[in-house]
């Protein structure tokens, strides 16, 4: 194994925001802003390199120690579940669960088993089970926000960020199911097995988070 | 028809290196289990249902393998070993005095998430040390965890040694709820530090929560067992941690172990000295083990007990596969001459030499080519030649 730490970022902008973070920590990410064609980035002034992923994929690659670390929105983390340390909230990223219903429909106010589309069916399950609610899941691999245009169903449960999108297709958030933001985790031996370096690197994102929270 | 040459998720055929290397990793452990007294048990693939669940062993109810018997009777395939044995020491062994040394090479089955590369069917060779309370009986389990992987012939691991009874004690100091300890323990096992902290925030200044907020961070040498006293006080469980290194650090363990205050999983299962092993090259612990001793008592004979599992496949995994020479030597013989034959095949190194089932000499030749083995030796009444192809 190499003496370098691994880390999966989630491609995207939690990868941009990802890089402006360690950059501020002093971590020269020019390999990653500039990949080229090479898909192991290494870090010329810290034993770190970096890989990128899809958000399901930073977990897996943590989760068998092929990677030491990642950084992976809740949400992801919520619905793939997994056995790893979810060390630090980073503070980017945020965002939230929420269901939202077409504007004017009651979505309690009736008996029928209510119908909830969502591309995160394991949330929704477990947001409606912890209400003692029976409800049927479809899972939506594209715009959610179709389905109750369409009737397919009477509710969604997504991530809202603005609220402009159900805004549009006259839906409204009416209730939240989860706070989401970017979280750093680390593979459960890995931490024991390189705790020196992967403290380091906690370290060093810890005090450049509290730097950011005084700021703000 | 459709299934007929696939095998389930989870499970896969096992072919020659992956098999040698396993069944040497199995006689390594059961040598060391052997001589160390403990005997072997071994408890029937299927039980009921019922028995993982009175256990207090939280093997979740998705991770059983269910098969409903012929009655309609829940039976699940075994997903843990210790249980069984448990049950065994207790009904079928009560007349044996205790300590019972006991240790068992089987498989366990879970099944898990679908897709995430995970084995339903796992190898486990572990002991259980019933009837022995104390820091002898810990001291045996801990030293044999680490000569357990050293057999297996690993050097870079570390079993890390944790205290059911520190996150207790510094619980039992806290006004929460059951679900605010629960949900506090959840976080620490997670070492979520930063949701800890926030969520810690309200019992600031309470009696243990200094010592819980670090907790999930108290890891590493045996120096955490100096910064958990410093923040803990004077704490039962950190003595005990402290005076086990010690004396193993004395008989030459202490470079192979570290500490984990944060271990505090499955905290009602477990009741002393918690630890697991980690190795360079596996993603997770190959080894998990503890003092459990108010299992027996579900089975209506108190003891107390200790022990731990390997897993078998990660352990082997770890390790540099030991090479098969290949063939280097057909036999052809005549059917008279098989006394001659075995005993030639017999006499070299295993896995070299092969009888040849071909009638003729040319087609034993043709077969040689084809496995690439250099030499045929070939046995007729009253002569033996060797013929080089």
């Amino acid at each position: 194994m190499s003496q370098n730490l691994r880390i999966a970022l989630t491609k995207g902008r939690l990868q941009d925001q990802s890089v402006e973070l360690f950059e501020a920590m002093g971590l020269d990410c020019s390999p990653i802003r500039d990949p080229g064609r090479r898909l192991i980035h290494a870090l010329p002034n810290y034993p770190l390199e970096a890989v990128l992923a899809k958000a399901p994929d930073v977990i897996t690659y943590v989760e068998h120690g092929v990677c030491d670390l990642g950084v992976v929105g809740k949400d992801t983390i919520l619905e793939k579940g997994g056995s790893f340390y979810e060390v630090l909230d980073l503070g980017f990223g945020q965002c939230r669960f929420a269901l939202a219903v077409q504007e004017g429909s009651d979505f309690y106010g009736t008996y029928k088993t209510r119908r909830v589309a969502s591309k995160y069916p394991n949330v929704t399950r477990r947001f409606f089970e912890g209400k003692g609610m029976d409800v049927d899941i479809i899972k939506i691999e594209g715009s959610v926000e179709l389905a109750p245009l369409l009737h397919l169903a009477d509710g969604i449960v997504d991530i809202v960020e603005t609220g402009s999108t159900l805004k549009a297709n006259g839906l409204v958030p009416i209730e939240d199911v989860a706070q989401v933001s970017a979280r750093l985790i680390v593979n459960t031996a890995s931490m024991k097995l390189h705790k020196e370096l992967i403290e380091d690197f906690i370290r060093r994102c810890e005090a450049e988070l509290e730097k950011r929270r005084e700021e703000a | 028809m459709k299934y007929r040459i696939n095998t389930p998720e989870g499970t896969r055929d096992r072919l020659f290196a992956e098999c040698r290397d396993r069944r040497s990793a199995q006689g390594a452990l059961v040598d060391l289990f052997c001589r160390r007294g403990y005997s072997e048990v071994s408890t029937p693939e299927v039980e009921f249902y019922d028995l993982f669940l009175q256990s207090g062993n939280p093997i979740p109810q998705e991770s059983m393998l269910k098969i409903i018997d012929r009655s309609g009777k829940i039976m699940v395939m075994r997903p843990d070993c210790t249980t069984p044995i448990a049950r065994v020491a207790a009904t079928k062994l009560k007349a044996v005095p205790l300590p019972q040394r006991l240790y068992y090479d089987e498989t366990v089955f879970r099944s898990g998430d679908q897709h995430r590369g995970g084995s339903s069917e796992i190898a486990q060779c572990g002991v259980e040390l019933i009837g022995a309370a104390g820091k002898k009986a810990d001291l045996e389990i801990v030293a044999m965890a680490v000569d357990a992987l050293r057999a297996c012939g690993l050097t870079r691991f570390h079993i890390e040694l944790g205290h059911a009874g520190f996150f207790r004690s510094l619980a039992a100091g806290m006004d929460m709820t059951e679900e605010q300890v629960e949900e506090m323990r959840r976080l620490i096992e997670g070492k979520s530090f930063a949701a800890l902290a926030e969520y810690l925030k309200p019992w600031q200044g309470q009696a243990g929560c200094a010592a819980l907020l670090r907790l999930s961070r108290l890891f590493g040498g045996v120096e955490v067992l100096d910064e958990a006293q410093q923040l803990a006080g004077q704490n039962a469980a950190l003595s005990y941690l402290r005076e086990l290194y010690d004396i193993l650090n004395a008989a030459g363990y202490g470079q192979y172990l570290r500490f984990d205050l944060g271990l505090v999983h499955q905290i009602d299962y477990y009741t002393g000295v918690v630890f697991r092993g980690y190795v360079e090259g596996a993603g997770d612990a190959v080894l998990s083990g503890g003092r459990y001793d108010t299992l027996m008592g579900d089975f209506g004979r108190n003891a107390p007990a200790t022990g731990f599992a390997v897993d078998v496949d990660a352990v082997a995994r770890c390790r540099p596969s030991a090479e098969r020479p290949g063939v280097g030597t057909l036999v052809h013989f005549a059917p008279s001459e098989l006394d001659r034959a075995l005993a030639a095949v017999d006499g070299r190194v295993a896995g070299t030499c092969e009888l040849s089932p071909c009638e003729t000499l040319e087609a034993t030749l043709a077969l040689a080519k084809e496995k690439g083995a250099g030499r045929v030796l070939v046995l007729e009444p009253g002569t033996e030649r060797m013929v080089e192809v």
